[in-house]
């Protein structure tokens, strides 16, 4: 009873532990915090930020294309529409897509690379030479090319198909850790204790490697953003529903704000909200990376 | 000024390493003399600091450590602990060849050995170039290598025996007289290693140097060094004639560390290991004896009292001994 | 020289390879865009008043592979004329060899791209020293911070800025193509001097999306470089410090040199952003064109172009780092 008593308060001190150590990175350099507070903003913007707005968003014919002003801090955009509320209301297909993109990206390169690395022999080789070919062939190339077959039709499609295009390089990195892994006598040593393939990948690779796959899926994120708001951006796909590519596609070549300084705002909209989300992300991986590598940690 | 063997007097050095945990020492008050001509042998486990305390010869402590306190007096060069800068760097080198453990590259990969045999020259100011080229291929060749092959090659096309004698080489070449090695032997096959000590033998007669060699392997020390000092914890624990301390251990772990070594001839199971592992910069006592958690002869005195090194003179040269029950055994 | 020669071997190969991938992948997509394009070109012709063969043979010479016969046919075609470098002829450019359309724009692309690659690369790998030597500083965390920004913007971020700042706002540098049409193309000041100036947005861009990723890059080599052996030796040989910089800054740019080659090939394919916004006529702007002008003959051949890049590129970052490391050079011998 007593040991089993001390073994939680341990594990609960572990736990404080951790999260003091958490606190003391953060506090270490405030920026991090920065980062923490934009990300958070993010997340709320996408899920709630749509139900402060009408739907449809309200147009004033008398204001269109207008730069900014204190009724729209950031102008209008060609139809009398506030640029923030668009931003605000676009980020949920934005964010949505790149989530899905994110989640397929992880779990597909996770499990690749979990199964190259832990069979190893042909298998490994079949697939990293998969890997490599896919590595090789340019991602946005191949996405305009395939937007002549493929219709995107939702976020979710959206995602599904970036996501199918780019986890080759999780595959490999995660390939990397598990032989890693591997060849510190890890898996080998918990063969020898008996213990089962699952419980081998489940309870002591996939957790040992958490970490290094939450910072590769923050940064899949980025890549779902980018990728998506480009080919929008590029205009190679139907309109679908308001998002930020949209925003850059009609400011730029229907508005002409690299022509026009009125329709600047529209443009600079989008793009702030691009900035500040790579912003938070750099600073939130940037803290993570220090959280969970002690290396990094002494002065 | 024609250069002869120098001596070295090392006195009262510490040396600390700054860690979260404030900054701990590595080295604490040595007491060395290295007598010109003589090769002196330092022996200790790893985490002893004896590698620190090499380092500080040249006074090239690596951060996050420093030399906090004490003196390092070279003949012909005065106290290097207060050298800076070029001063120093003309030291090193010049006056005071260094040889790496030959496991570790010691060699830019990217440029032949004779390129940076060169860039040393140069380094150096030494202006008759193609007679340090010279010089080199004869060292090379008096070590019984092919000198201008092994000019011509990079570092991966050589073994590490053939390195090691490169990296012996390159602190010669200048016309060093004080040398310090590095583990030398390591991670080279026996034979090998017979070789290296037996250059290391004839080199230092042959042109007159001081050598000290550091290393964890007893054996080495017996074979070539003169004076013997044995590390723990950061302290010099023991010290004297190779010979003497040798067959008449008096400092416990020096008496342990013998009882360690497996005989060829005899029982294997004579070897003992001595229990309990030796303490880290972490973990190292603040106060009191270093040895005291693995000594036999633990008394009160040695939790709170860091014992004295005792000086005497014995037949082949000076002994000390820094340990509590050997003095009142003696004085007993 | 053989190990160089057996490494080339293997790279070719395996180029073919994934040349061939790629052929197929552009091939099929032609084939499965809804409505048919290459049947509904030969109905086409048909209704305009020619001959059936006639019709199928302009489709033949227009898409690179004969229309009819089953799929399997027309893939082995199209293979076969591949080569001969036969991509078929563009639409939209009166009929001419795609191959000689996409040597025209290659140039638009080409140039900018290698400019704004190596400007960057000087930027970084300076700065990137600098980072690593003071990394733990105000400064180097700045120069840190900065970079991972710069690396994780989108190009086309970045262009849109750059543009909207110094085209627009204050309006001093010129993004409306490649040069101004006032000028007599040819060797004359005039010319030359604008089209350098209309380069400097794009190659500036280039240069600021690329060079985020030298700092770090730099720096994590620099730091792993500073930890080997062989500098502290060094300095225990009383090398001078000149000296010593010269051993860190050749080992560290070592591993770069491979990036920049193979940057310099990834970059060719994401140029469609940068040569949309600054209205550059290269490799980019042309996939996107034949897209949106359903040029699909072009579309393939651009997209074949551009991976034949990377791999290309990959090749040569391989040859060059067995050159200039002889660790590799000689790895032969280090077996034996």
């Amino acid at each position: 009873m007593s040991v089993l008593l001390e073994s939680t308060s341990t594990s609960a001190a572990m736990r404080r532990n951790f999260w003091s150590g958490v606190w003391r990175v953060m506090k270490r350099k405030p920026s991090r915090l920065v980062g923490v507070v934009l990300m958070a903003g993010f997340v709320f913007m996408g899920l709630f930020g749509p139900l402060f707005y009408a739907d449809p968003l309200p147009r004033d014919p008398s204001m269109l294309t207008r730069p900014p002003s204190w009724e729209h801090w950031l102008g209008t955009d060609d139809q009398g529409r506030d640029v923030i509320a668009l931003v605000v209301t676009g980020s949920r297909y934005v964010l949505l897509a790149a989530l899905v993109t994110a989640v397929i990206t992880v779990v597909l390169g996770t499990a690749i690379g979990l199964f190259s690395g832990f069979k190893r022999g042909r298998w490994d080789t079949v697939l990293m030479r998969l890997t490599d070919m896919k590595l090789t062939i340019p991602g946005l190339p191949l996405l305009l090319v395939l937007s002549t077959v493929w219709k995107f039709n939702s976020a979710v499609q959206m995602g599904l198909v970036l996501g199918l295009l780019s986890w080759g390089g999780v595959a490999r990195a995660v390939r990397a850790q598990t032989l890693s892994l591997r060849e510190r006598g890890f898996i080998e040593a918990a063969r020898g204790l008996g213990l089962s393939t699952t419980h081998i990948v489940g309870k002591e690779l996939l957790p040992s490697m958490a970490p290094y796959i939450a910072m590769n899926m923050l940064i899949a994120i980025t890549g779902g953003v980018y990728s998506q708001v480009g080919l929008f951006f590029l205009g190679v796909l139907p309109y679908e529903s308001n998002n930020w590519g949209q925003m850059l596609n009609t400011a730029v070549f229907r508005s002409g704000a690299l022509t026009v300084p009125s329709a600047l705002g529209f443009l600079l909209g989008p793009l702030l909200a691009i900035l500040l989300l790579t912003l938070a992300i750099v600073l939130v991986i940037d803290a993570m990376d220090e959280i969970f590598n002690p290396r990094l940690r002494e002065e | 000024m024609t250069k002869s063997a120098p001596g070295v007097r090392i006195d009262g050095l510490t040396v600390v390493y700054k860690t979260p945990a404030g900054e701990l020492p590595a080295v604490r008050d040595v007491r060395l003399t290295l007598e010109p001509g003589t090769i002196t042998g330092i022996v200790g486990e790893s985490g002893s600091g004896k590698s620190t305390l090499a380092l500080s010869l040249l006074n090239a402590v690596q951060p996050p450590g420093r030399i906090s306190a004490g003196s390092v007096e070279i003949d012909g060069l005065g106290d290097v602990v207060g050298l800076r800068n070029e001063q120093l760097r003309k030291a090193r080198g010049k006056h005071i060849g260094y040889v790496f453990q030959a496991a570790q590259n010691s060699l830019n990969p990217l440029k032949t050995v004779g390129k940076q045999l060169l860039d040393l020259g140069r380094s150096h100011g030494v202006n008759d170039l193609p007679g340090l080229v010279r010089e080199a291929r004869e060292l090379l060749g008096r070590m019984g290598l092919d000198g201008a092959r092994v000019l011509d090659s990079h570092q991966h096309e050589l073994s590490g025996g053939m390195r090691q004698r490169v990296g012996i080489m390159l602190a010669l070449v200048l016309n060093a007289h004080l040398v310090v090695l590095d583990e030398p032997t390591t991670a080279l096959d026996m034979i090998t290693q017979a070789n290296i000590l037996k250059i290391v033998r004839e080199v230092h007669a042959e042109r007159g140097l001081t050598t000290l060699v550091i290393t964890h392997d007893i054996g080495v020390v017996a074979e070539v060094a003169d004076r013997l000092a044995v590390m723990y914890g950061g302290r010099l624990v023991e010290q004297g004639p190779t010979r003497e301390v040798l067959g008449a251990p008096r400092h416990p772990y020096t008496k342990g560390l013998i009882k360690a070594i497996p005989r060829l001839v005899g029982d294997i199971d004579e070897a003992q290991a001595l229990p309990g592992r030796p303490p880290t910069l972490a973990t190292v006592p603040a106060e009191g004896c270093v040895f005291r958690e693995r000594c036999p002869l633990r008394m009160d005195v040695c939790d709170t009292v860091d014992p004295e090194a005792r000086v005497d003179a014995g037949a082949g040269g000076p002994r000390a001994v820094a340990c509590h029950a050997v003095t009142v055994k003696e004085h007993a | 020289m053989t190990v160089i020669a057996r490494r080339l071997a293997g790279h070719l190969a395996r180029g073919i390879v994934m040349i061939l991938v790629v052929a197929t992948i552009s091939f099929f997509i032609v084939r499965s865009i809804p409505g048919d394009p290459v049947a509904a070109n030969v109905q086409k012709l048909i209704e305009q008043g020619m001959a059936p063969e006639a019709a199928e043979q302009a489709t033949r010479v227009l898409y690179g592979f004969q229309p009819t016969g089953s799929l399997w046919q027309q893939y082995t075609d199209y293979m076969a004329g591949l080569l001969t470098f036969d991509l078929g002829q563009s639409v939209t450019h009166a009929g001419a060899p795609v191959t000689q359309v996409l040597g025209e724009a290659a140039k638009w692309t080409v140039l900018p791209v290698l400019a704004g690659t190596l400007l960057s690369f000087l930027v970084g790998i300076i700065l990137g020293v600098y980072a690593a030597i003071k990394r733990t500083g105000k400064l180097g965390d700045i120069l840190a911070i900065s970079g991972s920004l710069l690396h994780g913007v989108p190009q086309y971020v970045l262009g849109l800025l750059l543009s909207a700042i110094f085209a627009t706002l204050i309006p001093i540098l010129p993004a409306d193509g490649p040069v101004d049409i006032l000028f007599e193309p040819g060797f004359n000041a005039g010319y030359i001097g604008s089209l350098v100036e209309h380069a400097v947005l794009p190659v500036v861009t280039y240069a600021l999306a690329a060079y985020g990723g030298w700092i770090l890059a730099m720096k994590s080599s620099v730091v792993t470089v500073l930890g080997d052996d062989f500098i502290l030796a060094a300095e225990l040989r009383g090398m001078k410090r000149s000296i010593i910089f010269r051993y860190i800054a050749r080992n560290a740019i070592l591993p770069l040199f491979t990036i920049l080659a193979l940057s310099l090939g990834l970059l060719l394919g994401g140029a469609v952003f940068i040569e949309r916004i600054f209205n550059y006529p290269g490799l980019g702007l042309l996939l996107l064109d034949s897209i949106t002008m359903r040029d699909y003959a072009l579309m393939g051949g651009a997209f074949l172009l551009i991976t034949a890049a990377i791999i290309v590129a990959n090749i040569i970052a391989d040859l060059f780092y067995s050159v200039i490391d002889p660790r590799v050079r000689s790895g032969e011998e280090v077996g034996a």
